[in-house]
């Protein structure tokens, strides 16, 4: 018993025995400077974090071209001609996709307002559905993806639109729950593969008829995997027409530094 | 102490207490999400807040459960102790303000019920790695939300003492849940082996203290004496041993008693405090009431009762005094039965009852 013997605690009395209470202050500030060290320490072990960008509350025009297959896509004209497009997806609020509100209208030219979501390689347009009007009843043939070549690619499966900024970290276990939830509501899925030379190429994933892939594929997010499957352009975006029995999972090799 | 009840008696004490925590959880989260910020520009404040939460509530739930072995182990720790509840309802809301920014974050403006969500969204039970573990999170959260909710002594008197005790010992439960949740979950995806040897070392530590308070309460219970009269009370220590005003704590029937000596008397009680089994052997005796070390409890030493308006009683225990030596029957009488003290001669340290 290291207490002094003539001091003793009672709490509903105005104040705690003198040496008690310096014993207790000390200890009180040790835990806090324990607390401010472990608070540092834990926040600057964390892995970085993403580059990518949510405008979230800042909303922009835009006019191009809807584009309903293989995913909803707005193209749109680069000031320096009009051969050259960028290519944004086109995504709901929340986590739902986009294609209910651009069926039937392939090819349409259109003024939509939205917010952007954007990293390195790929933009995205978080569209005010209601802002979506028609410039034009003519129609553009946004014709077909242009097929590469068939390949086998390693990587992981994750939802655009959490990937490219809405959420940090928006890939690898901790975000999985919320990738499902987004995929399984019509957001595009995205196959993120390391570079060797560093960085990532994300590749739109549907089904082998550029179709949206059905839930079986929820099983495989935010794990590594490896998926085969014939790979096409359509344009700014890569694309990969696959099927949930040509992914298998793989044990990762390495600890990614992403 | 047990016939009003308010939300909080509040005194000096306590809002030094709730003051320190206060600081204490404001300096983390400052600390946490303002240097997140500033080393990491690409950060978001949510998952900063998100993650700072997690973290400050998993430190606090360590220093809670520190603090009942620390007790044990050095009686100066006493006061921390006294508003634990506390520290727990302020470790519940921290926990709670992760549990749901994480839900709202990753489950909610879906084509499912978020909670369901929580569920439903991670099937991969046949994997370690894989393993869900926010459903692990949300049963641990659902444990102190029971656990936060009943803190009040009104519920302990309600529910009835062992009902409440066995409901908060699922700390036990929650903490492996907690556990299994981080490691299954954040550390599937920070790799820094940092965070799995501090949630290691967190888990040695209080699993640790436990066993070494453990331990030495163990030793209380050994090494009593076996001298028996023929009226059956027991050899328990000698007079000397008790400093005035204190207890000496000895085993006896499997139950522990407390021998209190109070000026030139000596009386003997059950060791348990009816409140929450706090140990009144490691009280005193002030204003002629066994006070508990714990929460400030009062006993008459003779009659084992509170003192009115209270209505608390613990059981009392036959004791006398021969040649310098403290004896007390193993056979405790029901709780409240008052029992006249042994008195100690001053002179030579004889007495009887």
């Amino acid at each position: 018993m290291k207490a002094t013997q003539s001091e003793f605690f009672v709490g509903y009395q105005h104040s705690a025995p003198p040496t008690l209470g310096r014993f207790l202050i000390r200890w009180v500030v040790g835990l806090l400077v324990v607390a401010i060290g472990l608070a540092v320490a834990l926040v600057m072990a964390q892995r970085p974090f993403d580059p990518g960008v949510f405008e979230y509350g800042v909303v922009r025009d835009f006019e191009g071209i809807l584009r309903e297959h293989p995913v909803p896509a707005l193209e749109v004209a680069r000031p320096e001609g009009a051969e050259s497009v960028s290519s944004y997806l086109l995504v709901a609020p929340g986590k739902h996709g986009a294609e209910e509100w651009v069926a039937g209208r392939n090819g349409e030219r259109v003024r939509l307002r939205g917010t952007l979501i954007y990293r390195p390689g790929m933009a995205m347009i978080e569209l005010l559905p209601d802002s979506l009007e028609s410039r034009s009843d003519a129609r553009r043939d946004n014709g077909a993806p242009q097929a590469i070549s068939d390949v086998t690619l390693s990587g992981e499966i994750v939802d655009s639109k959490c990937y490219l900024g809405v959420m940090k970290p928006g890939r690898r276990k901790s975000h999985r729950a919320c990738a499902v939830r987004c995929l399984s509501g019509g957001i595009p899925p995205i196959l993120v593969v390391e570079i060797a030379t560093g960085g990532q190429e994300q590749i739109l994933l549907v089904d082998r008829a550029g179709g949206p892939l059905g839930p079986s594929i929820l099983d495989y997010v935010a794990e590594p995997v490896r998926l085969s499957g014939r790979l096409s352009q359509q344009g700014e975006h890569w694309i990969l027409a696959t099927d949930p029995s040509d992914i298998e999972r793989i044990l990762p090799v390495a600890k990614e530094g992403s | 102490m047990s016939h009003a009840y308010r939300a909080v008696g509040w005194n000096r004490q306590k809002r030094l207490y709730d003051l320190a925590t206060g600081l204490g959880v404001v300096l983390f989260l400052g600390f946490f999400v303002g240097g997140g910020l500033w080393r990491y520009p690409d950060a978001t404040v949510e998952t900063l807040l998100i993650r700072g939460l997690g973290t400050a509530a998993i430190l606090l739930l360590h220093v809670i459960l520190s603090i009942g072995p620390l007790c044990r182990l050095d009686q100066r720790f006493l006061p921390l102790l006294y508003n634990r509840r506390h520290l727990g309802v302020t470790f519940f809301l921290l926990a709670l303000a992760h549990g749901a920014f994480s839900i709202v974050q990753f489950h909610a403006l879906g084509d499912t019920n978020p909670l369901v969500s929580v569920l439903t969204s991670n099937g991969r039970f046949d994997s370690v790695s894989g393993f869900p573990f926010q459903p692990l999170g949300l049963a641990a959260l659902v444990i102190f939300f029971l656990m936060a909710a009943t803190s009040h002594d009104f519920w302990l008197a309600n529910l009835t003492a062992p009902v409440w005790k066995a409901l908060h010992m699922m700390v036990y439960v929650a903490y492996g849940l907690v556990l299994l949740h981080v490691a299954l979950g954040a550390l599937q995806s920070e790799t820094a082996p940092f965070y799995g040897w501090l949630l290691g070392l967190g888990a040695v530590w209080v699993f640790g203290l436990q066993i070494v308070a453990g331990w030495r309460e163990s030793r209380l219970d050994r090494g009593r004496s076996e001298a028996l009269d023929s009226e059956g009370f027991l050899e328990v220590c000698s007079v000397a041993e008790i400093p005035d005003a204190r207890a000496r704590i000895v085993c006896l029937a499997e139950e522990r008693v407390a021998v209190f000596r109070y000026g030139d008397k000596i009386s003997a009680v059950s060791n348990v405090c009816q409140h929450q089994n706090g140990p009144l052997g490691e009280g005193r005796v002030v204003d002629g009431c066994i006070v508990c070390p714990w929460h400030g409890f009062q006993y008459d030493p003779a009659t084992g009762t509170s003192p009115p308006p209270f209505t608390e009683k613990i059981p009392t225990f036959r004791v006398r005094v021969s040649s310098g030596r403290v004896w007390v029957h193993p056979q405790a009488n029901p709780a409240g039965t008052r029992v006249e003290p042994a008195i100690v001669a001053e002179a030579t340290g004889e007495a009887g009852v």
